[in-house]
This record gives structure tokens, C-alpha cells and sequence, in this order.
């Protein structure tokens, strides 16, 4: 039987408009993975069977050509530039839609885009980059993740961050350097077809793929260094303390200080001591990643598999993080009909954490006392000591040095898909996940280290093992027509997870051992399980006439353990439509306008993941008496809750004009019903809070996103983005506020009021004549109008009002890419307007004499002290200050900020180098990030994190692991 | 005819597929109910009989545990350290060493206001209790057979109902001696009355605890041991409200029962040296919380960590005033000086903090030998005598009264100093007996209320950073401070409670605020 016989195709490709060549243009052979790269000079040679071949010529940014083979042996083509606006195909999660058919909005960063920024994780990638998705890095800790948050703040109890889908299935894993691209869905056009997961929006993360019969080699090297960035927060030095403190011995009556008093309490010798706490707990850290590659694809099967190793050491003293992740895709064409997919991803982490009050103590205590003795050994202190300055009579350097905080987890994660095609229209698809994790946290404290935990030393180990699955299966359908296409899937998904977590704590450790077994007393254990379930019912359908309408609607059905039985299932439908105008006939032949798109959406998403048993009357057992097992109250019943669900509604249009400007601009309103509120009782009743589904919640806003290229020529680019997102958030429906308290500090929810707006008395300054804080007093009338205003220095008779607010007005970023030949400089800002942040540090670090043992900020300029009756002052007399540290508005500053993100200069190696050292491409270069902050916030950072939880208040900046500027040089290599 | 059979087995692959699909996504994303792995459901209570076991003992533990409040866990709060210092912080017997934000501070400065964490709190978790033993009681009270066991458990919840409310009444409330009709707390009795709700008299909430704990000592014959309510416990409790009350012949009564029941002794000078930390085994304990070494709250958190240090154990900042050590300096040989002790350096000095001397309390260190541990007594045999001694101070019988404070005194070393009927000059029966028993009671949870029940000033005219705008440099020990604010605060002055939580009267405006 004699072999399929095959011949050698021979070509080259260029530009029609330019008659450049193109390399890396996609050659292959139609319904194959047949398919090959041209090389530099844009020259190709493919192997091809001699009956029936279509070769296909695909590349980014050109409009894919087939030709017929027959009988030819060279085959030159002029590739057209594409319609990129219409053309690219996206992935939406359950299918793929080309750009012309979207009728919602969604924005798709390419990894293009990406590159120059080195983080293990993806959110940071995307700051300023897509209009109306706001990034915040509440923490510079190492392995922290970004928070995102997608159209404002949509609930008030619920996490708030998005879903997240990895090529095609919920979840999952991946490094940063495995992402082709991300594409985020805002509207629930398009996050319709996740309804209860998708109050948050969704993002979508597509991993690099196989596209040639060459194995191509990717390797990527990154090595730089990260120093910690305190922002305008300084820490006096010790002579400026010492003088500082002179306003402690300031006799009131007569205005002087009493300064033989303060001599013999403050030596004069103190002036000369200054160690600087600052620079000896912060110091500059190394990072590394580095990044390995290999793909192919020919006619059966194609993969790609991708190793990562990053390694970054944190700038507080022994803290850091480390992952190694490997990343794997195959698929396989059994048939022309049967296509199966495996993808696997495992990583490792291990990280070494902080204690707070390590970096409580790093900024406050005082630049008199030396930690380290004359050896040069970190200092022992404690209650005892006599000669140690700082209010707290503890040395953080030698609680470090003595005392260890570790995580450390690995995770798997399998997919297995399986497409069959039944007939060319219909096919049915099965995407399976499974996946496990487990963590593990190791805090340990020596006995040596002085403090609570002083000759007995102390551990606490915990683990996790958290695995569940997923399945989808779909049958999908296609009519593709000249007029009428309809398209369209229905299937149902099924998920479960599973969680049991294990620890064990203790005390009374031997010296030099930091495992449980050890431990001798106080012993206790923690541990248990939870599980939850989801089905669901999934539908959609899409239809298009002539490529001009566009029409989408989809269905899902979620039923979930997490609500009671009479509340457990849930409708999400939604439809969406789009008038594609450019291709109307009074359009099409406009040459100025390349794009011009009308779409409208409306749908409902739901959010499901407000912790389990919220319905249930509980009592707790995790407590004991006298060692026996004792229940707590803590949960009052409502037998009633239900769902969050969010309607939501967009319009808006995408125009490309000239070929250089692209404007998409988004309206969007939506209105999240049935809030899952704590709402207060009051506290005779022996809880805090009953869950109540009670009350709205309105986001309405607008998304601008300008993408020009300004200059576009064979030698130089320039392009130039903008993205803007304003939202204004409304609560509704709640007939009594509710106030959330932390730390003393207030903020209330109220009808037609924002989410987090802080309620606090409200500083008006100091009393010129006596030199007292003052603050502002309300009286009302029995409907609650304020009848007058005046100001009083009794903090108890303050009267807390509105005075901040944490969210926004507007924000966004700018992106400028220049390339002129081989060298190109791409930078990124981004900006936040109009939040309000509350500096509680400043309660310690400012705090007018309170705690005379604490090191004081540098002062910004402007702020002076009152001495003597008529200083027109910022500060009170420090004799004269009662409770001026309490909360209230002195210490609510405005946030808005602009960062200069990241500045990459890349240079890429001339190609006859290149060929020299038998590589593709060989590029190299440097970038900065964080390099700039313009903010007046005069403490750390304006960056404060927006998601409630347990010790955190959005929109409070409490002493935090400081952001970092960091210092890169990258090598990458294509062979 | 082949088209035919093609679609029938493509149908009935394709049914295939589908079948197998649904059974496995049937299978996989079946939703069944989940319940807690670590917490009982409340409608299943009544049908265990360890829920109200499990539920009973979990009132105690509330006593001693932190609970998240506000959104975090504190350690600072939990019931125990509140009641500790909200009361003997604002008396004679204790100065404050050191400035702090932390809200304990305003006890020694009186600047209270609405919002301080650590009233809210007491407040909250008195009133989780109460909703635990209101939970239990109608549960019981429908069991139409009770045994011995579960009518044990029923008086334990009165009691801890009557316990909670009379210490709600204690910092919140005028004392019933000085105005029984004043704005009391709110009594809560069922777990399905309205959530908006006034505030009771203080005679109706006395009316009420008495209530409770005539019931309770009725339903306590199976005693779990001193670390739970008894009958016993019941009837001193009883004693004591009837003294504040001003009832000296109930008071009198009730310290009789438990005086006579044979039960308890006092411990004598040698054996109260170590009482304390031995608490749980010693005859003269009638009713203590008990504190394991599960429950050591080290530096952040234990009743101790303000009060001793040894050297790490604790923050060590208030300190015995002089006051106190001024009142028992006449005899050195009283073993009560056992629990008062100074931190000397090395050549032999009283170490100074900020300018106070150190004199750290040790009442409640020691247990197991850590600093931190104790078990905290509620109750003990020593204030029955001096309840009934005060009432007979009160209904004129000095003889008798007296009588009861030397049975005090010659368990405490100072049998070569009794008065034998005999009062000395410059003082009445009264004073001789308040000042016993101040002497006595010290730090644990009486002063306070001891001074103003029996309208009298409280003198501080001590050095102590109670002293508004102290500086260290203004100490000078051998004279007493003056013209300070607040140095002498009389029983009317409003600040002798403390004001109602800002969370309670935003959320319940029939709560009405204190002056």
C-alpha cells in the first residue's frame, strides 16, 4: 500500500501595502496541525500531501489567505493587514466569538501588552490597562496578591473579587509567564453564562499553545533588585526627636519650656544617638525568575509546556517567597471528528512571613536605643531592662532573629476535554477538572525571644488539603450562512470541593526544636471539614444577519448547597445585541471609519459565595470549660436567605477610525438586589448581627478606553493608550444604617449613601486661645436636619458625621509603546482620584505627646505646634490635648495618586548576531516599576486594600508591608 | 438504507454520551445539604442530651474566652479582665503606672465615653450569656420529667442569669442604697421578645435577680463542684444582694446558710499565703471560674498582664497604691501582704515606673506555676462573714460584727491584734468593718461599688497617672499630689458608672443613655 505521497511547498510571504517580508507567518496545511514558521526573511517550505491541499497563511494583524496547492511548488503570497477590530477571535469562557460579534463589553489584554512586568501574579499585569478594572496592592509582601475589583463594589458582605477560567474551565492555576493572553468580561452580557459566580465580572486566562511543526524554544531570565518605598513616610532621626521632645516640658501658663527639667530627663548625649530602625528592617532584595519553554504542533497533535522558577526576597528583614510552577498542554486529533485535550499545571510555593508587631516596632521604636549589643548580636530585651528608651521594652531584631513564619503549598491541577464532532454543525464537548491543594503554616516563636512567650517559646502549625472537580458538557451547534447564522450551546456543569483543615498549637519548648511533638503544654487542636456542591443548567444562543445584527441570549440555572433548601435554586438569564454599523452599505465603503459598533446587554449574575451556614441557628464548639466541651452562642437563624443577584445594563459603542484611533466607550447600570447584610442588633440581645437579605446597591458608571497609534511607520511606532473609569456607588432600601466598627474606626452604610464612607466627628483644628483640639458639634431637629454647628474641645460631645468616603471618583491608567528600529520604551501610569484614606498609623506616629516613648514622622511642611495663646496652629498644645489621637477626621487624607508603574527599555539584538549563535530572537532589557508616586497622602502608601475582612477596614492604612521599586534586567531568547 | 442505520447508531451513540455525561455530572455536582463540622444547630438542642450540657458549660467558658466583637477577636476582651478592671481601676486600691490608648485607662481617669471598647464589650458578652441561659431555660422548662441532673443545669442557668445581670447593674447603674428608682439595665428573659427594649428600674432588676436565684438555689441538688453554680453559691449571691440592698436581716440570713452549712472553711494565715493559685481545691472557695492552661492568655490578654510582670509575663503597669499599702501598714505579719509585692534592683530600691513605685498584685498569678494562670473566685467564705459583720455594723449590733471581723483577722495572722469587741478610737463598727474588708477583698471586683453603695468618697489623692497632665518629673513621693482634677470623687458624681454602649442605644432607642 504505497504512502499518501508528499511534495515540498516553497514560498515567501510580504506585506501588500509595504512589500516587507513577514516572518513568523503561520504556513499550514488546511485541517491539519501540519504547519510551519517563515523565517526572517519571510521565507517558507512545508511538506505537503499531493492530493487535495490548502495551504493557509495566518499571522497577527493580517487576514488569514488559503490557496489551493494543485500542483504547485512555490507559492508566493502579499498578505492584506487586517481588521484587527473585527477579525481576532476571542475566547468567552464557554465559546469563542470573533471581535465583529461581541455584543458586550469586553476588554482583551495580549501578552504583548504584558511583558516588562516581572510578578508572580496577574492582577499586577493588568493595572491601568483595562478601563473599569480598579487593582490594588494593599501589601508589598512577598507572594501577595493584587486585589481586583471590576465596576465598583456591587456588595457589601461579599468577597468581591472575579471569577476566575482557565483556557475554558473554572479555576485552575498558571504562571504569569504561561498567559497569551487575558480577557476580561464586565457586563452581564457576557457573564451571564456564569451566573452565580459572576457578581464580580470574569477573567478569562488563556496559556500559550503549540503553532508550529519546529520546536520552538522560549527561555526568559529576569534579575533585579527591590527596595521598600515608605512614601512620604519618614521617622525622625535622633537628634530631631531629642529636640521635638523639648515641647513636652512646655510649662502651659507661661508658654516656656523647662528646660533644666527636660536636661535631666533627656541626658544631652541622647541628641548624638541615632540608629536607624528604618534602614536596619528594610533592606534592599533580590528577585529572580526564571522562565523555560518548549512547543510544536503538526498535524495530530500539538503541545507546549512551560517551567517557572521565581524567587523573590522580601525588603523587610527574613521574608521572601518562592514558586516553582510547571504548566503543560497537549492536544491530540485521534479522528477528524474526536479531539482530546490534556493540560496540567502543578506549582510549589514556600514563603517566609511577619508578625505585625515586627513592623509595628520597626517604625516606632526609638532611634536612641542600639538592638545590637557589642559583639554585634541583636540585643536581649525586656520588662527588665533599664536602659532601653522605647515605650515597649522589646527589640523586634532579636524577636526575628528567634522566631520563624512559614507557608508553604502545592497544587495540581488535570484537565481532560473531549470534542467530538457528530455532525459538522453539532458537536459535544466535555471539559473536566480535577484539582487538589494543600497549604501549610508554620509560625513558631523561640523561647528565648523576650515577650509573652519568654521561656516558653511557642508554635502553631496548620494544614490544609482542599481538592474537588468540575465537569462541563456541552452540545454545541453551528449554521454558518451567507444571511441568517445561528450558533448556540446547552449543557449542564456540575462542581464539588471538599476542605479539611488540621492544626496544633502549643508551648513550653526545648531550645532549638520547632515542631509540635515538642511542645509540653497549653496544648490545642484545631481541625475541621466543609464541602460544597453546585449543578447547573447551561444555555445560549447566538444568531447574526448579513454580519451586521448580532444577537445573544443565554440561560443558567445554579442550584447550591451554600443556601437553605426552599432558597436553592437560582435563574440567570440574559441576552445582549450588537449593530455592527461598519458594515452597513452607507459605511462600508467609508475609508475613514474601520470600525463602528452599537452594542446594548442586559442580564443578571448572582453571587453565591457568602461562606456556608449563614441560615443556620448555630452554637460553636471549637471552646472548652474546665476541659470540657462547651457550645457558644453565635449565629441567630434566618431560615429565608437567599441569593445576591445583580441586574445589569450596558450600552455602548466601539468606533476605529483611520486606522489609528479606536474609542470604545461603555454606559452601564446595575443594581444589585436582596444585599446579604449583617444588620446590627443591639447587643442586649446577646448577638451583634443577624444575616438578612436587605437592601440595594447601585453602580452606575462609565468605561473610556482611547487607543491611538500615533505614528506608524516601517522604522518607528508610537502608540499611545488612555483608560478611565468613574462609578458612582448608591446603597438603597435600608431603613436604619448600619455602622461597621474597627479599631474605633466608623463607617456607615445609609440610604443613598456610598459604601464605605467613613462616620466620624469632625476635626476643626486647634483653639487659637487655648491651644485645645477642636471638633465639631451637631444639634438636630427631631427630622434630623442639623440646626447648628459649633466647635467644642470635649471629644464626648463630638458628634460623628460623614466625612470621607474610600471609594473613588475616577481612575485609570496610560500606556505609551515607542519602537524605532530595535530599541523600544514602553511606560505605564496609572492614577486612582478622590478616595479618601484613613492614616491610623498616624494615631502613633503623630500623636502629640500621648506616648512619649514612640518615635515620631517627620512632619509635613505646614504643621506647626501651638505654644502660647494666638498661634494660629495644625497641632494642639501638647499640654493641653486630651483624646486629640481619637479618631476622627484629622487623620482621614486624601488618597489620589498617579504611579509611574513601569518603565522597560528593551533593545533587541541585530539579526546577524543572532544567526550567529543559531537563535530566533535574542532581546534584552531593563525596567523599572513603581518608580514615581505623586500623592499629598503623607504616610506609606495611598494603595490601602478595599476588602473587608476580619482585621481590615476599607480604605484604613494600618501599619503595612510597605510597596517596593523595583529594579529589573531581563534576557529573553527564542531559539 | 445505509443513511438509516448510520443515523440510528449515530442517535444512539450520541444518546450514549449524553446518558453517561448526565450520570456523571448528576453525581458530581449532586447538591446535598452540608451541615457545620464544628457547631451544633440550634433546632437540634432540644433533642441532645449534651446540647444542653455542651451549651450550659459554654456559658462559663464565655466568662474566660475572647470572642470576636466587632469584627476581630481582641484579645483584650474578654469578660473576666473587664470586670477586673472596670472596677478596681476607678477605686482607691489600685494606680495607674503608665499612660496608655488602651480603653482601660479611662477607668483611672473617669473620661469615659459611649464608644469605649471595653465596656461595649462586657456588655455584649454579659448579654450573650444571658441569651445562652434564656435558650436553655425554655428548652428545660417544657421537659415535663426532669431528673436530678437536668434541674441541676437549670438552677447553674438562673444562677448565671441573675449572675450577669447583677454585674451589668454594678457598672452601669446608680447603686440601689443611693436610688432604687434609677435607670437600671435591661432584663432579658426570653429569646423571643422584641429587640427594642427599655431599661427596668434598678428595684425591678434587683426584684428580678432575687427571683432567679430563689429558683435556683430550689433546683440545685446535684453540685458539680466550685468550679460551677450551686446551691450554695446561690444563697452567698443572695447574701450579697441583700446587703446592697440595704436588707441587713436577708443578708444576715443568707450568710448564716452558707456560714452553716458545714460546706466551706476559711483557709488560715499559713494556708491563705497560697490560696490563690490553689484556689479550686481550697475549702474556702464557694463558686470560681476555671481558667486551664488551654486558657493562659499570656501577655495579651490575662487578668495579671497589668498588674505583675515578671519581667515578661506581663505589661506590669498598675500597681497596690499607697493608699491601700498605707491602710494594712500597721501590721507587716498579715498574710495578705502575700499578694502585694515589689520590684526591687539590685542594691535592694523599690524600681520606679515613670516615677510610680512598682508594687505588683499576684491574686491572680501562679496557678500551675505561670505567672498568667489563675482561676478568678467569685465567691468565697471570707465575704460571707463580712457581709453579715457590715449588717450588723448597720442594724447597731457592733458586738457581733466585730466578732466577724476577728474571725477574719485570726485566719490572717493577726491574732495578737483582734479587737475583742472594742472600737477603736476615731472609728465606728462601720468603719472597722469596711476597712476589713477592703483589706480582704482587695482587687477582686468589690471596692468600687463597697465605697459609693455606702455613699462615700473615694480618695485618690495619690500619685498615679489618674492624675490628669502628670508628668514624672512632678512626682515627688514624700508628699501627696495636689490640685489635680478628680483626686476625691463623691458617690454623686456621675462618673461613678459608666455609659451605656453606643451600639446598644444607636440599634435600641428605648435604651436610654446614663448622664
Amino acid at each position: 500500500m504505497p504512502l499518501v505521497a508528499q511534495t515540498t511547498v516553497r514560498g515567501r510571504v510580504i506585506d501588500s501595502k509595504n512589500n516587507q517580508t513577514i516572518p513568523g507567518v503561520t504556513v499550514s496545511v488546511k485541517g491539519t496541525y501540519n504547519a510551519v514558521l517563515t523565517d526572517t526573511d519571510g521565507n517558507y517550505k512545508i511538506d505537503v500531501p499531493t492530493s487535495n491541499g490548502i495551504l493557509v497563511f495566518k499571522f497577527v494583524g493580517y487576514k488569514t489567505q488559503e490557496i489551493e496547492i494543485g500542483d504547485k511548488v512555490s507559492i508566493d503570497i502579499a498578505m492584506n493587514q487586517e481588521d484587527i477590530a473585527l477579525d481576532e477571535v476571542v475566547v468567552m469562557g464557554y465559546s469563542q466569538k470573533k471581535r465583529s460579534e461581541i455584543a458586550s463589553a469586553v476588554s482583551i489584554v495580549t501578552a504583548d501588552k504584558m511583558a516588562g512586568v516581572t510578578t508572580p501574579n496577574v492582577a499586577n499585569m493588568l493595572q491601568g490597562k483595562v478601563a473599569g478594572v480598579e487593582i490594588v496592592n494593599s501589601s508589598g509582601a512577598p507572594g501577595q496578591e493584587a486585589e481586583v475589583r471590576i465596576r465598583g463594589v456591587a456588595s457589601v458582605s461579599a468577597p468581591q473579587g472575579p471569577l476566575y477560567v482557565v483556557d475554558g474551565i473554572i479555576g485552575g492555576s498558571y504562571d504569569a509567564n504561561d498567559v497569551e493572553t487575558i480577557t476580561v468580561l464586565k457586563d452581564a452580557g457576557a457573564t451571564g453564562m456564569y451566573g452565580s459566580q459572576a457578581n464580580g465580572g470574569v477573567i478569562i486566562i488563556t496559556t500559550k499553545k503549540g503553532k508550529s511543526q519546529d520546536t520552538q524554544f522560549e527561555f526568559k531570565a529576569t534579575l533585579g533588585k527591590r527596595v521598600a518605598d515608605q512614601g512620604h513616610l519618614k521617622m525622625m532621626s535622633g537628634s530631631e526627636l531629642y529636640d521635638a521632645q523639648k515641647e513636652l516640658y512646655r510649662d502651659y501658663a507661661s508658654g516656656k519650656i523647662d528646660i533644666l527639667k527636660f536636661y535631666s530627663e533627656r541626658p544631652r548625649e541622647l541628641r548624638t544617638r541615632n540608629f536607624n530602625w528604618e534602614g536596619n528592617m528594610f533592606q534592599p532584595a533580590m528577585v529572580q525568575n526564571y522562565y523555560l519553554s518548549a512547543r510544536k504542533a503538526n498535524e495530530k497533535s500539538s503541545y507546549y509546556i512551560g517551567g517557572s522558577l521565581f524567587n523573590e526576597e522580601g525588603t523587610l528583614i527574613n521574608t521572601g517567597y518562592k514558586k516553582l510552577n510547571l504548566h503543560a498542554n497537549h492536544t491530540y486529533q485521534f479522528s477528524d471528528k474526536i479531539r482530546v485535550d490534556n493540560n496540567f499545571n502543578i506549582s510549589a510555593y514556600d514563603g517566609t512571613s511577619y508578625d505585625y508587631m515586627d513592623m509595628y516596632y520597626s517604625y516606632l521604636s526609638l532611634p536612641w536605643d542600639n538592638p545590637y549589643d557589642s559583639s554585634g548580636n541583636p540585643l536581649f530585651v525586656d520588662g527588665t531592662s533599664t536602659s532601653w528608651w522605647s515605650r515597649d521594652k522589646i527589640n523586634p531584631l532579636h524577636t526575628i532573629k528567634n522566631s520563624n513564619h512559614e507557608y508553604k503549598g502545592f497544587d495540581v491541577n488535570y484537565d481532560l476535554v473531549l470534542d467530538y464532532k457528530i455532525t459538522n454543525w453539532l458537536s459535544f464537548s466535555s471539559s473536566n477538572r480535577l484539582s487538589a491543594s494543600t497549604t501549610k503554616s508554620h509560625d513558631f516563636v523561640s523561647k528565648l525571644a523576650a515577650g509573652t512567650y519568654y521561656g516558653k517559646g511557642y508554635i502553631n502549625e496548620s494544614s490544609g488539603l482542599d481538592y474537588g472537580g468540575i465537569s462541563t458538557d456541552l452540545l454545541k451547534f453551528n449554521f454558518d450562512g451567507k444571511i441568517h447564522s445561528f450558533s448556540g450551546l446547552v449543557g449542564v456543569e456540575g462542581q464539588q470541593d471538599h476542605f479539611e483543615s488540621l492544626g496544633a498549637e502549643g508551648k513550653g519548648l526545648p531550645e532549638g526544636f520547632s515542631v509540635p511533638a515538642v511542645a509540653s503544654k497549653e496544648l490545642l487542636i484545631h481541625g475541621y471539614k466543609d464541602a460544597s456542591y453546585m449543578q447547573s443548567f447551561i444555555s445560549q444562543f447566538n444568531y447574526n444577519y448579513k454580519s451586521k445584527y448580532f444577537f445573544t441570549g443565554s440561560y443558567r440555572i445554579d442550584a447550591t448547597s451554600a443556601f437553605p433548601p426552599k432558597n436553592r435554586n437560582a435563574h440567570f438569564p440574559s441576552v445582549s445585541a450588537a449593530w455592527l454599523v461598519s458594515n452597513e452599505n452607507f459605511l462600508k465603503d467609508l475609508k475613514m471609519v474601520d470600525m463602528l459598533k452599537l452594542r446594548a446587554s442586559y442580564g443578571i449574575t448572582g453571587m453565591k459565595d457568602i461562606g456556608a451556614y449563614k441560615y443556620m441557628g448555630l452554637f460553636d464548639l471549637s471552646t472548652q470549660y474546665n476541659s470540657d466541651a462547651a457550645a457558644v452562642p453565635y449565629q441567630l437563624a434566618n431560615p429565608d436567605l437567599t441569593w445576591e443577584k445583580t441586574e445589569q445594563f450596558n450600552i455602548g459603542f466601539d468606533l476605529g477610525l483611520f486606522d489609528r484611533l479606536t474609542i470604545n466607550l461603555d454606559y452601564y447600570r446595575n443594581v444589585t438586589r436582596d444585599l446579604l447584610i449583617q444588620v446590627a442588633q443591639p447587643l442586649s440581645v446577646g448577638f451583634e448581627k443577624k444575616w438578612e437579605n436587605v437592601g440595594r446597591v447601585n453602580n452606575n458608571g462609565l468605561e473610556l478606553t482611547l487607543s491611538t497609534i500615533l505614528v506608524k511607520s516601517s522604522d518607528f511606532q508610537w502608540t499611545f493608550d488612555i483608560t478611565y473609569g468613574t462609578n458612582s456607588n448608591r446603597l438603597k432600601g435600608i431603613d436604619t444604617p448600619i455602622y461597621q466598627t474597627l479599631n474605633g474606626i466608623s463607617q456607615i452604610y445609609r440610604n443613598n449613601g456610598e459604601l464605605y464612607v467613613f462616620n466620624l466627628p469632625k476635626w476643626l483644628g486647634v483653639d487659637v486661645q487655648t491651644g485645645a483640639p477642636l471638633w465639631e458639634h451637631l444639634e438636630k431637629d427631631a427630622n434630623g436636619n442639623v440646626t447648628s454647628r459649633t466647635p467644642t474641645s470635649e471629644y464626648a460631645d463630638a458628634t460623628a458625621q460623614e466625612v470621607g468616603h474610600a471609594l473613588p471618583k475616577f481612575q485609570g491608567g496610560f500606556n505609551t509603546f515607542l519602537k524605532y528600529k530595535r530599541v523600544s520604551l514602553s511606560m505605564n501610569v496609572s492614577y486612582m482620584y478622590g478616595n479618601d484614606v484613613y492614616n491610623f498609623t498616624r494615631k502613633f506616629m503623630d500623636n502629640d505627646g500621648h506616648e512619649p516613648y514612640y518615635n515620631l514622622m517627620k512632619w509635613k511642611s505646614g504643621w506647626s505646634r501651638w505654644k502660647t495663646p494666638g498661634d494660629v496652629a495644625t497641632h494642639p498644645s501638647i499640654q493641653n490635648s486630651a483624646l486629640s489621637t481619637e479618631n476622627s477626621s484629622r487623620y482621614l487624607e486624601d488618597g489620589s495618586y498617579l504611579k509611574l508603574r513601569n518603565v522597560t527599555l528593551r533593545y533587541e539584538i541585530p539579526q546577524n548576531i543572532v544567526k550567529k549563535l543559531k537563535l530566533q530572537q535574542l532581546a534584552v532589557s531593563f525596567s523599572g516599576d513603581n518608580l514615581l508616586t505623586l500623592t499629598k497622602y503623607w504616610g506609606q502608601d495611598p494603595e490601602v486594600t478595599i476588602t473587608p475582612s476580619t482585621y481590615v477596614m476599607p480604605g484604613v492604612s494600618d501599619f503595612k508591608y510597605p510597596p517596593n521599586k523595583q529594579y529589573v534586567f531581563t534576557l529573553e531568547v527564542k531559539f | 438504507m445505509v443513511l438509516n442505520f448510520k443515523n440510528t447508531r449515530m442517535k444512539t451513540r450520541i444518546f450514549q454520551y449524553l446518558l453517561l455525561s448526565g450520570l456523571l455530572i448528576s453525581g458530581f455536582g449532586c447538591v446535598k445539604d452540608v451541615s457545620p463540622s464544628d457547631a451544633i444547630n440550634t433546632e437540634s438542642l432540644a433533642t441532645t442530651q449534651d446540647g444542653i450540657l455542651n451549651v450550659t458549660n459554654g456559658c462559663y467558658a464565655l466568662f474566660k474566652d475572647n470572642i470576636e466583637f466587632n469584627g476581630t477577636v481582641d484579645m483584650n476582651n474578654n469578660y473576666l479582665r473587664q470586670y477586673f478592671q472596670l472596677c478596681d481601676f476607678a477605686s482607691d486600691d489600685i494606680t495607674c503606672g503608665q499612660v496608655t490608648e488602651d480603653p482601660l485607662f479611662y477607668s483611672f481617669t473617669l473620661s469615659h465615653s459611649p464608644d469605649q471598647s471595653n465596656t461595649r464589650f462586657f456588655w455584649y458578652v454579659s448579654y450573650k450569656i444571658i441569651n445562652s441561659n434564656n435558650t436553655i431555660i425554655e428548652i428545660v422548662d417544657k421537659v415535663s420529667d426532669k431528673t436530678n441532673d437536668m434541674k441541676q443545669l437549670l438552677g447553674e442557668n438562673y444562677f448565671l442569669r441573675a449572675f450577669c445581670h447583677f454585674n451589668l447593674l454594678k457598672f452601669y447603674s446608680k447603686p440601689y442604697a443611693i436610688d432604687p428608682d434609677a435607670a437600671g439595665v435591661i432584663i432579658r428573659s426570653s429569646t423571643t421578645e422584641p429587640a427594642q427594649k427599655a431599661r427596668s428600674s434598678v428595684k425591678e432588676c434587683y426584684d428580678f435577680i432575687i427571683s432567679d436565684l430563689k429558683k435556683a438555689a430550689g433546683l440545685m441538688n446535684a453540685s458539680r463542684g466550685v468550679k460551677y453554680a450551686s446551691k450554695e453559691a446561690a444563697w452567698a449571691f443572695l447574701s450579697r444582694v441583700y446587703l446592697y440592698m440595704d436588707d441587713e436581716t436577708n443578708a444576715i440570713a443568707y450568710a448564716d446558710s452558707v456560714i452553716n452549712s458545714g460546706s466551706f472553711a476559711l483557709e488560715d494565715a499559713t494556708g491563705y499565703k497560697t490560696y490563690f493559685p490553689n484556689a479550686a481545691t481550697s475549702p474556702e472557695t464557694i463558686f470560681l471560674i476555671a481558667f486551664t492552661q488551654a486558657d493562659n492568655k499570656g501577655k495579651f490578654g490575662s487578668i495579671a498582664s497589668m498588674i505583675y510582670s515578671d519581667g515578661n509575663s506581663g505589661w506590669g503597669e498598675e500597681f497596690a497604691s499607697s493608699s491601700i499599702r498605707d491602710a494594712m501598714s500597721d501590721h507587716r505579719e498579715d498574710a495578705r501582704w502575700a499578694y502585694i509585692d515589689s520590684l526591687k534592683d539590685d542594691d535592694g530600691g523599690i524600681v520606679k515606673k515613670n516615677g510610680i513605685e512598682t508594687f505588683y498584685i499576684k491574686k491572680f498569678s501562679y496557678q500551675d506555676g505561670d505567672p498568667n494562670l489563675s482561676s478568678p473566685v467569685m465567691f468565697r467564705l471570707a465575704e460571707m462573714y463580712l457581709n453579715r459583720a457590715e449588717a450588723y455594723a448597720k442594724q447597731g449590733n457592733s458586738d457581733k460584727a466585730l466578732d466577724d471581723v476577728d474571725m477574719i483577722r485570726q485566719n490572717r495572722g493577726l491574732e495578737g491584734s483582734l479587737y475583742n469587741r472594742v472600737i477603736p478610737n476615731g472609728y465606728t463598727a462601720l468603719k472597722v468593718v469596711l476597712k476589713e474588708r477592703r483589706i480582704e477583698l482587695a482587687f477582686e471586683g468589690h471596692r468600687a461599688i463597697d465605697v459609693y453603695r455606702n455613699k462615700l468618697q473615694m480618695d485618690r489623692s495619690y500619685w498615679g497617672y489618674h492624675l490628669s497632665g502628670l508628668k514624672e518629673s512632678d512626682i515627688d513621693l514624700s508628699t501627696k499630689p495636689t490640685g489635680y482634677a478628680n483626686e476625691i470623687v463623691d458617690y454623686t458624681n456621675p462618673r461613678i458608672i459608666y455609659y451605656i454602649p453606643v451600639d446598644e442605644t444607636l440599634a435600641n432607642p428605648l435604651c436610654l443613655q446614663n448622664p
